[in-house]
């Protein structure tokens, strides 16, 4: 199905990035691929291009790949127009880097410290990062949302009434 | 006579630590225990009863849903994620499996939409009907917050002959609903009740909303303008109390709202009292969804798709893919983000819960200056749902 307003959007977008990949999803879903260094860049003309509301940073472990994608949610108001924005980057903690988009996007400051909590990308030029999110000082450091992070040893380290479950059992439904 | 400042010098010079740190400034922890808060907690720092800085503190619900979520089946997650909000309790069901749909391709059937609609409006009344218990409370008005926990039980006798339970329902799945209505005499009593209420708004309107003390308490407090507003991220009522007519329901349509009619009530002062009026505006106009949804009758056909996967629920498997489906709820823009690798259970779920957006950074900097009675009717003016943040 063609959107023809979301085409021009994106048409009109892609002018000014040349570096990013750009298509409608469907009606009132738009989506890109730049890569990580231009994201400043980029949402700088997401912004002048009507773009005026974040909605999220989600971050998914591509762990097979050795990536980690971040999957910035804008919205146009006036339109409806849920725009994606991705890219990836790798997942090793010392290169998982991203710049702050938090002068562009204020919100972006509270998404960016829940992605850093259970994520460990470092957003650089967001100060606020290192102050106490939700997850209490034990557990800072451990990344939980990453795929590779050990749920079960975690929970026996932690909580040692379930050493009584069987340990030969291989698949534990947690 | 001996001054407090000189106690408190000739205190530290003999190694005590004491707070007041400086002169008049005290830390202050406001929650989560506090019943004003409502599970969240705010570290204050005042200079006598004004408050010079706050510094949200979330983590208190914490329990991991999305993590969860990807060691649980597909449908398994509903019963899960509906946690999220508990006095919205159907919309991240709504958002789960609006997403999950799109990844498939499914096209619910109609009698499915239908149904979720009636559900989703069902459950924003319910939840305003809350949100005005809690503002009540706090503003000290007791009857008309007993009246509004009683209206809403209307609704949750309804949900429960609707679904089987009261307050978490497990009703929307992907595909369409998980039962079918149970027949006309539900609806005629659902009619009944939107048109009950609607007889009591007047009540509520002399009682809290008209009221010469909700004035004085709300008026002028907690004012942000459209362009923060818009920065923050901030969307729902509170955006709309601001000027900015942005509702998902409007600009995104989804479901049945775009065959009904109704306005998107917008006030300009942005302060604590403009976002109390718009949800009382809001609350009449989703009993007028109500009104116009049940007069047009459910469509014909059947509930949810016919689909042979559906027969093995434990293996059943979402192609890869990812989507982004987000509705209108009464805090604001609720969405979600789901990926699937092919497998039989989510590689991700992201749930965009609105809190996150007014409940952090907006509240830290709408509590500098204000009184401490001032802070939970800020709070409560913001309609900060904890759970969002803490997911």
């Amino acid at each position: 199905m063609t959107w023809e307003i979301g085409e021009e959007i994106v048409k009109k977008i892609l002018e000014k990035a040349p570096y990013a990949e750009g298509r409608v999803r469907r009606e009132r879903r738009l989506e890109f691929k730049i890569p990580a260094e231009r994201i400043r860049e980029f949402l700088m003309i997401m912004k002048e291009n009507n773009f005026p509301l974040m909605l999220q940073i989600s971050a998914v472990d591509w762990v097979r790949d050795g990536e980690i994608e971040l999957v910035y949610h804008l919205m146009n108001i006036e339109l409806g127009t849920h725009a994606m924005v991705k890219v990836r980057i790798p997942r090793d903690l010392d290169k998982a880097k991203m710049p702050t988009v938090r002068d562009i996007y204020p919100a972006a400051e509270t998404y960016e410290r829940d992605v850093h909590d259970f994520f460990g990308v470092y957003f650089e030029g967001n100060d606020k990062m290192e102050m106490p999110w939700i997850l209490d000082d034990p557990e800072r450091g451990l990344y939980p949302h990453r795929k590779d992070f050990d749920m079960l040893g975690y929970v026996k380290k932690k909580y040692k009434i379930l050493d009584r479950f069987d340990e030969n059992k291989d698949k534990y439904v947690i | 006579m001996v001054t407090q400042e000189e106690l408190i010098r000739e205190a530290r010079e003999n190694g005590m630590e004491l707070y007041p740190i400086e002169k008049d400034t005290y830390e202050l922890f406001f929650g989560p225990q506090h019943m004003a808060t409502e599970n969240f907690s705010i570290i204050l720092k005042m200079d006598g009863n004004r408050v010079v800085k706050a510094i949200a503190n979330p983590g208190f619900l914490h329990r991991g849903f999305e993590k969860l979520a990807e060691f649980r089946p597909w449908y398994t997650n509903i019963a899960l994620l509906l946690r999220i909000c508990v006095p919205e309790s159907d919309v991240p069901e709504a958002i789960y499996s609006m997403a999950v749909d799109e990844i498939i391709g499914w096209e619910v059937p109609e009698r499915a939409q239908w149904i979720r609609t009636v559900v989703l409006e069902m459950a924003r009344v319910s939840a305003y009907l809350f949100w005005i218990m809690g503002l009540s409370f706090k503003l000290g008005v007791y009857t008309a917050g007993q009246w509004a926990a009683a209206y809403r039980e209307r609704f949750m006798r309804l949900f429960e002959e609707l679904t089987g339970g009261r307050v978490y329902h497990i009703y929307t799945i992907p595909g369409g609903v998980r039962r079918d209505i149970p027949g006309d005499k539900w609806l005629r009593q659902l009619k009944d009740t939107v048109e009950y209420i609607k007889s009591k708004l007047p009540d509520f309107d002399n009682l809290v909303f008209e009221n010469y003390i909700t004035y004085k308490r709300m008026e002028g407090i907690g004012v942000m303008d459209k362009k923060f507003a818009l920065a923050e991220g901030v969307t729902g009522p509170n955006l709309r109390a601001t000027g900015v007519a942005y509702d998902v329901r409007k600009d995104d349509p989804y479901l049945f709202y775009p065959e009904v009619d109704f306005e998107v009530p917008t006030l300009k002062e942005g302060d604590a009292l403009a976002r109390a009026l718009v949800r009382r505006y809001e609350l009449e106009q989703d009993l007028y969804i109500l009104e116009q949804l049940l007069e047009m009758g459910p469509p014909s056909g059947p509930y949810k798709v016919e689909d042979p996967r559906l027969k093995n629920l434990p293996r059943f498997k979402v192609p890869a893919g990812d989507a982004f489906a987000h509705v209108e709820s009464t805090k604001g823009d609720f969405g979600a983000y789901i990926v699937s690798d092919g497998g039989n259970k989510p590689y991700r779920v992201h749930v965009r819960g609105p809190s996150i957006a007014h409940g952090i950074r907006v509240l830290e900097q709408l509590l500098v200056g204000a009184r401490i009675a001032d802070v939970p009717v800020i709070l409560m003016s913001l309609d900060n749902c904890p759970p969002d943040i803490d997911r």
